[in-house]
């Protein structure tokens, strides 16, 4: 694919600016998080190492978002094109995953696929990645192969930009200014970089390292006591759905406004005990740890068999947000140890 | 902007009949034209209070009006039985699959339904009963708490029972003076020998206790779990397998059920709670 290379940061981010709008992250404590960018802000600009804490899912699919009006239905206003900065190769594979539901063919959502249409993806190489992080487990990347548009990676003091998309080449082709010719040697120096990423991963996540694909190791202990163990450690905040990027469940309810009625669509968990619950008051997943089961299956299982790809990236927001203790990866961990321990060989756990 | 999923195309309430004590029909006419299948089910909504599914429990072949059977247990449907003639109301879908009539074709449609369960069961029978010709026989067994809790006095204790190839039985759990029939729950009047098994196909529909006794009463007699037809009830919110209120497994009951055979859902925890 096309490279050039940029010296200046913020004159790139500048020239995105002037032609939609922006958003980067900041920092914010021991995270980031998405903010509209301000060229005239005198702050200098970011390079986020890992993932934002907040979701890319806000950009498509907020958190509340007006789904109808009726009677009189009325056209939804216009989305104006936007960028995105920062964002990490599990967050264009969670995009991926949201497709596949959203803007599956038989019922597409309007709403995400409007905003998807009109999105700019600038992506970046991880570096230092976090504690949390467990994307190469999932057959994830410290950087981005596709799925984007433009993609940064800092080499020194300097910024080699990849283009992905038709999108991002018009967007290159637009401001020669900006842009002059990368060399082998700083490529290289690219490749150097991401594969120390890479290893650094590795090591972090070297006592995960199964003999047995996940979902095979999930759908294998569907009957396990792990998750009703690890049910004793929650405490239902729920964090764990709302920062995950490829959680998709949401609620739909009506409000009454002055002149119309309106339907709106909100995030939802399924680790809510109503969740699930009919208004006869039955209820199939009652126990939290029926939830927990539920919520690894639908991860590892269910979604692979439906669309081809996991439900997960393994981004690790969600052992950074949990109040409780439960963390996917020990979960995944402990019943890949459970089956082991039940004496079943590399083959028979593949079953 | 494509179409959207969400928005409900307008109607109104045009007719409410008094089916027992906590259920009511609601008669529905649309502003567009509406068609279902049987055994498929819609969204209503109530504008500004919330929106539930049903299925529908007239014809598919009554495409001026539909036929909507709900019994008072929450927040919409308590609003809903408030309701008097005229009021709107929205209505999203169809939903879902519906009976696989072509299916049933030349077999014996063995039915088994209790409570409001045979809101659907209606839908199914009139469907079947337009070209009962079609099918060898149609085999009803159904119950109810006591007599008054039988929806669709009039033609069930009537005309439905008089059509040729049809067989009904029916029974209460608790009876009062006036009843000379059966008592005892559903599964008390079920017999090996009221179809011929292998040229037959059951629907069961009711409430979850009586749908899994039910199922393993004919799973009891030899029914292949391929054989049972269920209309499964959960908490279905967006209609389009995406929401995932109402998941059951891999499945979503919006999207590929909410009817199923039994051998489709078994192998997974809690399917009738």
């Amino acid at each position: 694919m096309q490279t050039v290379l940029v010296s200046d940061l913020k004159s790139f981010l500048d020239a995105v600016a002037k032609q939609m709008e922006l958003y980067v992250p900041k920092k914010t404590g021991a995270h980031y998080i998405y903010n509209r960018y301000d060229p005239s802000a005198d702050e200098p600009v970011e390079l986020n190492n890992i993932r934002t804490c907040t979701p890319v899912k806000e950009f498509l699919f907020p958190l509340c978002e007006l789904a109808a009006i009726y009677p009189e239905s009325s056209e939804p206003k216009d989305i104006k094109q936007f960028a995105v900065f920062g964002l990490k190769d599990c967050d264009l594979r969670s995009l991926e995953i949201l497709d596949k539901v959203f803007a599956e063919e038989e019922f597409e959502d309007p709403f995400y696929v409007s905003r998807r249409e009109k999105m700019f993806i600038i992506s970046s190489d991880c570096f230092e990645p976090a504690d949390s992080c467990f994307c190469n487990i999932l057959n994830g990347n410290p950087f981005a192969r596709d799925g984007f548009d433009l993609n940064v990676s800092q080499v020194m003091d300097r910024f080699i930009i990849e283009v992905g998309s038709q999108k991002g080449k018009d967007f290159v082709d637009k401001n020669p200014g900006l842009f002059t010719e990368t060399t082998g040697v700083l490529l290289a120096d690219r490749d150097k970089n991401r594969a120390e990423t890479q290893n650094q991963l590795e090591q972090n996540n070297a006592d995960l390292k199964f003999d047995a694909p996940v979902n095979e190791i999930v759908e294998n202990s569907q009957d396990s006591d792990v998750y009703d163990e690890e049910a004793t450690t929650c405490v239902e905040c729920q964090a764990c759905t709302r920062v995950c990027p490829t959680c998709h469940c949401f609620y739909l309810y009506d409000t009454k406004q002055k002149d119309y009625f309106a339907k709106m669509k909100m995030w939802d968990s399924c680790m809510r005990l109503a969740y699930t619950e009919v208004a006869g008051g039955a209820n199939p997943r009652k126990a939290l740890g029926d939830r927990l089961r539920h919520r690894f299956m639908h991860k590892f299982s269910y979604f692979l068999e439906r669309y081809g790809i996991e439900m997960c990236v393994g981004c690790g927001r969600c052992v950074d947000a949990e109040a409780g203790e439960v963390d996917i990866r020990k979960v995944l961990k402990k019943l890949y140890e459970e089956l082991k321990g039940k004496g079943r060989t590399k083959a028979e756990v593949a079953k | 902007m494509n179409q959207n999923l969400y928005q409900p195309i307008n109607g109104g309430i045009v007719d409410i009949i008094d089916e027992s004590p906590t259920i009511k029909s609601f008669v529905v006419v649309m502003e567009e034209t509406f068609k279902f299948e049987t055994g498929q089910f819609v969204e209503l909504t109530l504008p500004g209070e919330g929106e539930a599914p049903f299925t529908p429990s007239s014809s598919p072949s009554d495409t001026k009006k539909m036929e909507i059977t709900i019994m008072k247990v929450g927040h919409v449907t308590d609003l809903l039985h408030k309701c008097e003639k005229g009021q709107k109301v929205g209505i999203r879908g169809p939903y879902g699959n519906g009976y696989p009539i072509n299916d049933f074709l030349g077999k014996e449609v063995y039915i088994v339904g209790g409570g409001v369960g045979l809101a659907p069961i209606r839908s199914l029978f009139l469907t079947l009963v337009e070209r009962i010709s079609d099918f060898k026989s149609v085999v009803c067994r159904f119950g109810a708490k006591t007599p008054s809790d039988f929806i669709y006095k009039n033609t069930l204790f009537g005309d439905w029972q008089k059509i040729e190839g049809v067989d009904i039985k029916l029974t209460v759990d608790q009876a009062d003076g006036n009843w000379n029939d059966n008592v005892g729950v559903v599964t008390t009047i079920l017999q090996p020998d009221d179809v011929n098994i292998p040229n037959a196909v059951a629907v069961v529909c009711g409430p979850p206790i009586m749908m899994k006794f039910a199922t393993l009463k004919l799973l009891e007699f030899g029914f292949g779990a391929e054989q049972i037809y269920l209309s499964m009830e959960k908490n279905m919110s967006c209609g389009v397998g995406k929401c995932g209120h109402c998941m059951i497994g891999k499945y979503y009951v919006c999207k590929d059920g909410p009817v199923f055979t039994y051998d489709q859902i078994k192998g997974y925890p809690n399917i009738w709670d």
